[in-house]
């Protein structure tokens, strides 16, 4: 079967057991350019997991992963070099506690993009700006807020001029008064065109900029559409249940 | 090999000089190292003081020059034999690590224990004995297993004040058999090798079986 | 004769002792860190060969006391036709003594950095060993620092086996001083005032090098070195 070409990320029959817990039972999913999609469901039911399977930072145990036609689990694809293509944020952020925010932004440049340390700079600091943090750019990531770490994070990633964002749990490691700056940031993105694809349980959040709504369980997908359709009237009892539950918290 | 036949049982003769130094070391080391210990964490200011004066100066000199200073200051007192002074120093030395290490246990043991002791009418030393000792020395166990493969391993020094452990018997050995000196030497640090390791999961094994459940 | 006029003449002899322990100590030392940094990465990140041929160095090194690795180099080598002066049978024993205790500080020190670290580096399309040269060494070496300086005490005070082979650092001049002037318990504490001073010294030289090297807000835990 031939991907889409405008097709970013496609997923087939993806399966990863740990140990004797099968937590992805057979996924697919297909992201065009563009959209924003939000992965919903309880925890441990596989989000992270299949997140995490798009850049391999876990090996799934069977099952395909295209980025943008290039097929990641190939043995024979260089996944560093499709990496730089794929943003990724994680919940506890993961900057480099030894280097400046600047520098965050910057390693990946130098090293990886092989820029020169001018080019890199700027590109860094407009990156910074982006985000807002322009002014923290001397930091070090110890005497940053929580917010403001992910909003570097988030730089760092958007500096690779990555064709999709990945977003795990974004916010929740983030005090209530933090999530904010972090949200605003990402809904940017989102308006700018950048196709992401986050776990999270910020419903405003997906209401106001995602293109679909994808509530997993068990490993699998269970119900998907626009939001509209999703937080409005879903089709199935156990996605209202969930729905309903987290909509209360947030 | 005819090594086995005759380096092995040569070099044991030393064996229980090893032995009998590393354990002296050991436990004259605890009994003083713990005094020091309960004397730091509960006794007067000034005593906790000067305990810590000398913890910190026998930690920092060379156990080597540890050993000489004291064998020559008892050999001017009184007349022991190399291997009393050396085993009295080397527990000298120990008691300096173990008052750290008792210590390190006492103080991990919350201070919501002691207060507790108390307030049902349990007299200091009592709350000593009865509950913060028995839960300090499951938390002293993997330090201590250390400190005991240290002392096992500083007996050799001993080997400076001529006492016939098993390095000087394997210098004998080598001295009698001058073509086979590594076999001698290997032949010691397998033994020594021997008895830190089975220390270490022995203290292990303890550690687990006292383990309270949690 | 009296201290004051032993002092005189035994200071000077000491302090070219004293050199001589810091030469074995620094090259010591530096061996060991050159075994000791890439055996703990092959701990940590290499394969189950590799990992457990690195676990059995670094057993048999610290199931064993130095002064027997010593003569083993010294005395046993010759055995095999292999004769090494005194000097650099030192630098052998000592440094890969230093290098199986490296090898577990610096181990304690990566595995105290969090995976995160690694996978985010990897995210950006950092090869393993980009990772590991950009992110993880620099962190393992600030945090290393502490046991670091306690290998530094630790090795100034292993040295002074080194008279048993003749070796003329410190020990070894104090034994020739006291055989001279019949005063070993003099001597001797002599000595040991001097290695109380250096290692005061040198206690607080890297205890401010580890304040100025400090990242503001990375926390050195202390807990995960041991």
């Amino acid at each position: 079967m031939d991907p889409k070409t405008n097709s970013i990320i496609k997923i087939e029959d993806l399966h990863k057991s740990y140990g004797q817990e099968e937590v992805l039972k057979g996924v697919s999913m297909e992201i065009a350019e563009r959209e924003v999609v939000i992965l919903v469901g309880p925890s441990g039911t596989g989000k992270s997991t299949l997140l995490r399977c798009i850049n391999q930072l876990t090996t799934p145990d069977s099952g395909h992963v295209w980025v943008r036609d290039v097929e990641l689990t190939d043995p024979k694809t260089n996944i560093d070099l499709a990496r730089q293509h794929i943003g990724m944020v994680f919940q506890s952020f993961n900057l480099f506690n030894h280097l400046t925010a600047l520098d965050n932004v910057m390693l990946g440049l130098i090293h990886v993009l092989k820029q020169d340390k001018e080019a890199a700079r700027e590109k860094a600091m407009l990156e910074l700006e982006r985000v807002g943090l322009a002014n923290k750019h001397m930091n070090y990531p110890g005497q940053l807020s929580g917010g403001q770490k992910q909003r570097v994070a988030i730089a760092r990633s958007l500096a690779m001029e990555p064709v999709v964002m990945l977003f795990d749990e974004p916010t929740s490691a983030l005090d209530p008064e933090l999530i904010g700056e972090v949200l605003v940031v990402m809904k940017d993105l989102a308006l700018e065109g950048m196709t992401m694809l986050c776990v999270t349980h910020e419903i405003g959040f997906a209401r106001d900029v995602s293109t679909r709504i994808v509530f997993m369980e068990h490993g699998n997908i269970v119900e998907q559409g626009p939001p509209s359709k999703i937080l409005n009237n879903p089709s199935l009892e156990r996605t209202k249940q969930f729905l309903g539950k987290i909509s209360d918290l947030h | 090999m005819e090594v086995f036949t005759t380096l092995i049982p040569y070099i044991l003769r030393g064996l229980n000089i090893t032995l009998g130094v590393t354990a002296i070391a050991l436990g004259f080391g605890l009994v003083f190292g713990t005094l020091l210990a309960i004397t730091r964490v509960y006794g007067n200011k000034t005593a906790a003081r000067l305990i810590s004066v000398y913890v910190s100066v026998i930690r920092s000199l060379p156990h080597v020059l540890l050993l000489l200073i004291i064998y020559f200051l008892i050999a001017r007192i009184v007349n022991l034999s190399p291997y009393w002074a050396g085993s009295l120093s080397l527990a000298i030395i120990s008691s300096a690590y173990q008052s750290e290490i008792v210590r390190g246990a006492i103080l991990s043991v919350e201070s919501g224990q002691m207060i507790a002791a108390r307030s049902i009418g349990m007299t200091r030393n009592q709350a000593i004995r009865h509950v913060i000792i028995p839960q300090a020395i499951r938390h002293m166990i993997p330090p201590w297993s250390n400190e005991a493969a240290i002392v096992i391993k500083d007996s050799s020094l001993v080997y400076i004040l001529g006492v016939p452990e098993i390095m000087r018997q394997a210098q004998y050995y080598s001295g009698r058999n001058p073509t086979k000196p590594f076999n001698a030497y290997l032949a010691v640090a397998v033994i020594y090798f021997m008895l830190t390791f089975l220390t270490n999961r022995g203290l292990d094994a303890l550690e687990k079986k006292i383990r309270i459940p949690s | 004769m009296d201290y004051i006029t032993y002092l005189s003449i035994a200071i000077p002899k000491l302090f070219a002792g004293l050199l001589i322990s810091f030469k074995v100590t620094f090259v010591s030392l530096g061996i060991g860190l050159l075994i000791g940094v890439p055996a703990a990465f092959a701990r940590v990140y290499g394969p189950k060969w590799m990992k457990n041929l690195v676990i059995a160095f670094i057993e048999v090194i610290r199931g064993t006391p130095a002064l027997v690795q010593l003569f083993l180099v010294y005395y046993g080598l010759p055995q095999f036709g292999v004769t090494f002066s005194a000097l650099t049978s030192a630098y052998i024993a000592l440094g890969l003594n230093s290098g199986a205790y490296q090898t577990e500080y610096f181990r304690g020190a990566i595995q105290a950095i969090s995976s995160g670290q690694m996978e985010a580096a990897r995210s950006i399309g950092m090869t393993r060993m980009q990772a590991i040269r950009l992110v993880i060494l620099p962190q393992a070496f600030r945090l290393v620092i502490p046991a670091w300086s306690n290998e530094v005490v630790s090795m100034i005070k292993i040295s002074s086996i080194l008279y048993l082979v003749a070796v003329p650092e410190m020990m070894t001049v104090a034994r020739e001083l006291y055989a001279r002037y019949f005063n070993p318990f003099q001597t001797y504490i002599t000595v040991g005032v001097v290695y109380l001073i250096i290692i005061s010294i040198i206690t607080y030289l890297l205890g401010s090098i580890e304040k100025k090297m400090k990242i503001p807000g990375m926390e050195l835990d202390k807990r995960s070195m041991q």
